[in-house]
């Protein structure tokens, strides 16, 4: 048994070969993918969600707002939601939506479901057929079916972030992931957390022992923790660099 | 200091050479984490393979009464009758391994570690032990930590090896890792200035070594130590280990924040906790044997730190008290068929183990293995 070790030449990005890859070489070639989009940056941002007509759940002033395909039906027309202030959709189910997204002017966040145990051929597969989409897709977001496990999360997060090139963006969600695997994933190509950034801590105590939610200070952290410098992505899109307190 | 070059420290790893305090500084300060992640891999394939090790285990922690008020521990009531504090009577005890054996299952060891109780006489904790080896005299007792075996010697007026020859005459058979902390004076000033020093944890363990005794051993992380503070506290370890060759596991174990007085500081982060695996198992290459403690990490963490280093998973526990009152949120035990799962899914060779790395089962004997197993590294399988 030999481990790839990471002054091998980097082989080039075929799915083949994708599939092939040490774990560590992996990781390295989509963090190596990662830094030329963004340098070696971690970002956060402050969203909040159109959830229904004129309802919003989220800080009034996030940075971004977004809604979920599967609110469209209930919120109408893509332009009505964009004027109504939405500045990106949340989708994974239907390419046609992805491209009408894209072409009204919203950032498309495409979701990712990944499952423990699948074959790198089957996601390798899967990514693949999203190629075609990848110019109208603004970020993606690998969402684990079931309870994520470490290493099968980390190695789809790299394969994904090699497979679609073309997007510019792989978030991390601190909900489904949780924060210390959320935070590894940065070093597997991600490069933006996804999920609550709130002003303040609420105590983790009865009903909020599980909230996801990372202050400002905790998100910079992580991201400052796994490597990266960490910016918060403000509402012009410009990336403001976090300097510890 | 100059800093060593990550080349020079690969190669000095690759060489079997040991490192030095500054090459550990400089793992701890390398950018690069998977780099330190895939040289510790390397040292654990050349030692196990893909093995990876797990044991069928119940935690016993027999009381909470302690006299030691650790700033990091959520576990210790200071006196009996305060709230939360609790001491098992020897039936309470014995009945969780009679109810184990009711259960048919076929555990191989029970880990044993209590708070310093001020008022129980040595009888409680030979009797404890006696009592379990009653009921199953095959069972392995891993019991007490330094720190304990330590407040033994000195409340009740003996010396180490008496202490402990009283207790393996009892039943005892190895000794945990627990209770050493982080070694530099500085820091145990700070959060455990009233129990053992570093040197006494170290001379507990030394005389088990000298009396045939396995142990473990273990280093908290996260609270105020430095990285230096880190790789001093290892190059402690692998001294003692050069003198006497008796430490089995090296256990890295997690500052958990909830309910202590450290609740103001961050808990370590996924990224720390691998590559703290990753520089203890390049700091201690003569250390067979490093343990990612799920409880503790997390079972995702534990899982990866599979590839950072740690070879063994500790066991399916029953009824862990300690992390879970410091806000573990992992659940309280695992099944045997559920660890087995974790490892195959990260590529890894699952093997049961006794507490001292005998083979129980693996293979074919551990089930089958699921369908989609796939190898972590070379997933070469093509699909139609």
């Amino acid at each position: 048994m030999t481990t790839q070790m990471i002054e091998d030449p980097l082989p080039t990005a075929s799915a083949a070969s994708l599939a092939a890859l040490d774990l560590f070489v992996l990781g390295r070639r989509a963090a190596e993918l990662r830094d030329t989009r963004t340098s070696p940056r971690g970002a956060f941002v402050r969203r909040r969600q159109l959830v229904a007509p004129g309802e919003w759940r989220g800080p009034r002033d996030a940075a971004e707002a977004f809604a979920d395909e599967a609110d469209l039906p209930a919120l109408g027309a893509l332009a009505g939601v964009r004027d109504a202030g939405v500045g990106a959709i949340v989708a994974g189910r239907d390419p046609e939506l992805a491209r009408a997204a894209a072409a009204a002017g919203l950032r498309v966040i495409w979701r990712l479901p990944f499952e423990n145990g699948e074959l790198d051929g089957t996601r390798l597969d899967r990514l693949a057929a999203l190629e075609p989409l990848s110019p109208s897709l603004g970020a993606l977001l690998p969402t684990p079916v079931g309870e994520p496990y470490g290493l099968d999360a980390l190695r789809f997060f790299a394969l994904a972030r090699l497979a679609l090139p073309a997007v510019p963006r792989l978030f991390a969600d601190v909900t489904t992931l949780g924060p210390r695997l959320a935070q590894m994933a940065f070093g597997f190509g991600a490069d933006e957390l996804f999920g609550p950034i709130v002003a303040e801590r609420a105590l983790r105590l009865g009903a909020n022992a599980n909230n996801p939610a990372l202050t400002r200070k905790e998100a910079a952290t992580l991201i400052r923790g796994a490597g990266l410098l960490p910016c918060e992505r403000l509402a012009d899109g410009t990336l403001e660099e976090v300097t510890p307190a | 200091m100059t800093t060593p070059s990550f080349a020079a420290i690969r190669d000095k790893v690759r060489a079997a050479e040991p490192l030095t305090l500054e090459d550990g500084v400089a793992l701890f300060h390398h950018p690069n984490l998977l780099e330190v992640g895939a040289l510790a891999n390397e040292v654990r394939e050349r030692l196990h393979g893909d093995r990876t090790y797990f044991n069928r285990n119940l935690h016993i922690n027999a009381t909470n009464v302690c006299e030691a008020s650790c700033m990091f521990c959520s576990f210790a009531r200071l006196e009996p009758g305060k709230p939360g504090a609790y001491t098992m009577s020897h039936d309470e005890a014995w009945g969780k391994l009679r109810a184990r054996v009711a259960a048919d299952d076929p555990i191989t060891e029970i880990h044993i570690v209590n708070g310093l109780h001020p008022g129980l006489p040595f009888d409680y904790y030979t009797e404890l032990l006696a009592g379990l080896k009653r009921i199953q005299p095959s069972i392995h007792l891993k019991a007490f930590t330094a720190v304990e075996i330590f407040y033994f010697a000195k409340k009740f007026g003996m010396p180490i090896a008496d202490v402990i020859a009283k207790l393996r005459a009892a039943g005892l058979d190895s000794l945990p890792g627990g209770g050493a902390e982080i070694f530099a004076p500085r820091v145990r000033r700070k959060i455990c200035d009233d129990k053992c020093t570093a040197d006494e944890w170290l001379e507990v363990h030394r005389v088990a070594h000298r009396m045939g005794l396995r142990s473990n051993c273990t280093m908290l992380y996260g609270t105020i130590e430095t990285v230096e503070e880190r790789v001093d506290h290892l190059l402690r370890l692998r001294a003692l280990q050069d003198e006497t060759g008796g430490f089995q596991t090296f256990i890295a174990l997690a500052f958990h924040p909830d309910n202590n007085s450290l609740m103001k500081l961050p808990a370590p982060t996924g990224v720390e906790d691998l590559r703290t695996y990753a520089v203890a198992r390049l700091m201690l290459h003569n250390i067979p044997h490093i343990k990612a403690y799920w409880i503790m990490l997390g079972i995702k963490t534990a899982q990866t730190a599979l590839w950072f280093g740690a070879d063994d998973l500790d066991g399916t526990v029953q009824e862990e008290k300690i992390y879970h009152m410091a806000g573990a949120e992992t659940p309280q035990a695992m099944s045997p068929a559920e660890i087995v799962r974790i490892i195959r899914q990260a590529g890894r060779t699952p093997v049961e183990r006794d507490t001292l790395y005998n083979v129980v089962a693996e293979g074919a004997a551990l089930g089958p293995d699921k369908p989609y197993r796939r190898d972590v590294r070379r997933s070469l399988e093509v699909v139609s």
